[in-house]
């Protein structure tokens, strides 16, 4: 039998992680978690406090070595992090040490590429989020939400096919936060990377999301297509199939 | 200042228009008037307690400066006592280059060796007891059993002001690193970082700022460190003149060394403090 398949950007087949506290006690982070992402989709992870979705993350990141199950990043096992994932971390992770450009191009400068060169691609991505004005600025001269706007530029700089984002306009106002999906959502588009994406905002998900998992108590409860068309405006979400949507989402993490 | 292209996101990304700071050197000047006052208060203090004290016991800073200016090239009276021909500044340039060469190589195996076990378990159950043991020890203990060892020469200050940075800034190291932030090595791992880039672009500069402060500590213990080594037994150096002047009961001489150290190492407090304004000014 002939079939034409295309390879999956992130495979992960009975994924459990289990930790252990300082105080010797254990917790089942994820369990039994099988999942299948194709190139070029926009996944979000939604799930409550505590439910496993950093952690999810993290271990196609390959920052959670000790995991059992099978997770493969384009068809390779992982085991470690590599550079053909790029992460956006809950926390910010912009360097306080380096100026804004630097931050930007750390990923090419540990790959090598010569410091004119990195410095221009910097620059262009600096652009692309809408932060031109301050390529020489520390960053503690930035605010919350530019921050995040040069963490994002980092990881687009790097150009990994793959995107983990753990919930990066968590901290941000409603209305820096809608700039930013807005943002997002614009760099995916014209680069068709594969994004994986938590969050704990369903409408966030329902916002950037070609396809929404939800995660409770470590388990995936929910796979869902979000076959809304892009780009979703308040309109869009507020039709009878948005709102449908909205209502199972919120079901799943517990509400309604 | 609108640029085309940052659209909707220009408010946020610009924030207000750039505008100079007042001068920073505003805030230097008032830093020079203010400091000197307190120098001040103190020469008053010490000029009064030299009029109502004994020659015997204390004389005024007018004396000392004299004796330091007849002193300070050649001092035949050091000569008389057997510290050669010398004056206080050849004494004071060997007690400075210890210091430095001791604070130099020993604060760069502390920091090193203090990084390192940080991030490297097996390395920290090991560093960990001899900085206990040497930590806790105190160092002036050990100065005698140095002199046994390795007899009056220069080799014997050095490592003990060597030893000593090094113990402190390995203590200091450590801590440094452990308040980094692990999401910066992760961040940086997950982008492509080797171990060394991960070192050099990210724990050294993160630790910078407490081992900068760290070393500050460091220098001015050393200070008083290598002096004290001197007055136990060296080949020269000013701890050498403050003992043979003391023997001698003359004070303006005694005062004199004492000055010449205590300046040189809050000229030297400055010029560190100045570098690591610069090198953390991300901070
Ligand atoms: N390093 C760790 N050691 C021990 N337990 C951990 C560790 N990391 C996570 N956990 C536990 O695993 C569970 C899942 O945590 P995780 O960080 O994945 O949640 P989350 O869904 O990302 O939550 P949030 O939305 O608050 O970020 C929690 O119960 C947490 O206490
Ligand atoms: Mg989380």
């Amino acid at each position: 039998m002939l079939m034409v398949e295309t390879q999956s950007a992130v495979s992960i087949d009975r994924l459990s992680v289990v930790f252990e506290r300082d105080d010797g006690t254990r917790v089942q982070a994820l369990r039994d978690v099988s999942l299948d992402i194709g190139e070029g989709e926009f996944v979000c992870v939604l799930g409550r406090s505590g439910h496993g979705k950093t952690t999810l993350l993290n271990v196609v990141a390959g920052l959670i070595p000790s995991y059992s199950g099978d997770v493969r990043v384009l068809g390779k096992p992982v085991k470690a992090p590599g550079v053909d994932r790029g992460v956006i971390f809950q926390k910010d992770a912009v360097f306080p040490w380096m100026r804004v450009e630097d931050n930007v191009a750390f990923g090419l400068r540990v790959s090598g590429m010569p410091k004119p060169e990195r410095l221009r691609v910097a620059r262009e991505h600096l652009d692309l989020v809408g932060l031109r004005n301050v390529p020489r600025a520390w960053p503690r001269e930035l605010s919350g939400g530019m921050r995040a706007r040069v963490a994002v530029a980092g990881v687009f700089a790097s150009d990994p096919p793959i995107l983990l984002a753990d919930e990066p306009f968590g901290a941000l106002d409603y209305v820096t936060r809608r700039q930013l999906q807005d943002v997002l959502l614009s760099l995916w588009e014209r680069t068709g990377k594969t994004i994986m994406f938590v969050t704990h905002d369903v409408d966030e998900a329902l916002r950037l999301a070609t396809r929404v998992i939800v995660v409770s108590n470590g388990s995936v409860v929910e796979d869902q297509a979000v076959d809304l068309p892009m780009p979703r405006s308040d309109d869009a979400l507020a039709t009878p199939r948005g709102l449908e949507l909205r209502h199972l989402l919120l079901h799943h993490i517990g509400l309604e | 200042m609108t640029e085309p292209g940052t659209g909707a996101a220009s408010p946020l990304a610009g924030g207000a228009p750039e505008q100079r700071r007042p001068a920073a050197w505003g805030r230097w000047l008032a830093h020079f008037l203010v400091a000197p006052s307190g120098v001040l208060l103190f020469l008053a203090v010490w000029t009064i307690l030299a009029i109502e004290l004994p020659p015997s016991r204390l004389v005024s800073p007018y004396a000392v400066a004299v004796d330091l200016w007849n002193n300070f090239l050649r001092s035949p009276r050091l000569e008389v006592f057997g510290l050669g021909r010398t004056g206080y500044g050849a004494l004071l340039l060997y007690t400075t280059r210890n210091v430095l060469v001791g604070l130099v190589v020993g604060s760069a195996v502390g920091i090193v060796v203090g990084i390192a076990s940080a991030r490297l378990r097996p390395l920290r159950l090991i560093v960990d007891p001899i900085v206990l043991v040497l930590g806790t020890v105190p160092v002036l203990v050990a100065a005698p059993l140095f002199l046994l060892w390795f007899g009056v020469v220069p080799f014997t200050q050095v490592l003990l002001v060597g030893g000593y940075s090094a113990v402190m800034m390995v203590i200091f190291a450590q801590r440094a690193a452990a308040n980094v932030d692990p999401v910066y090595e992760k961040s940086a791992m997950a982008r492509g970082a080797s171990w060394r880039d991960r070192l050099f672009l990210v724990l050294i500069p993160g630790t910078l700022p407490e081992i900068l402060g760290g070393l500050r500590i460091t220098l001015a213990s050393a200070w008083g460190l290598e002096t004290f080594a001197e007055i136990l037994g060296a080949p020269s150096g000013i701890g050498q003149a403050i003992k043979t002047l003391t023997n001698v009961n003359n004070v303006a001489g005694m005062l004199a060394c004492v000055s010449l150290v205590a300046l040189t190492a809050i000229i030297m407090d400055m010029l560190l403090v100045a570098l690591a304004r610069w090198v953390t000014r991300w901070a």
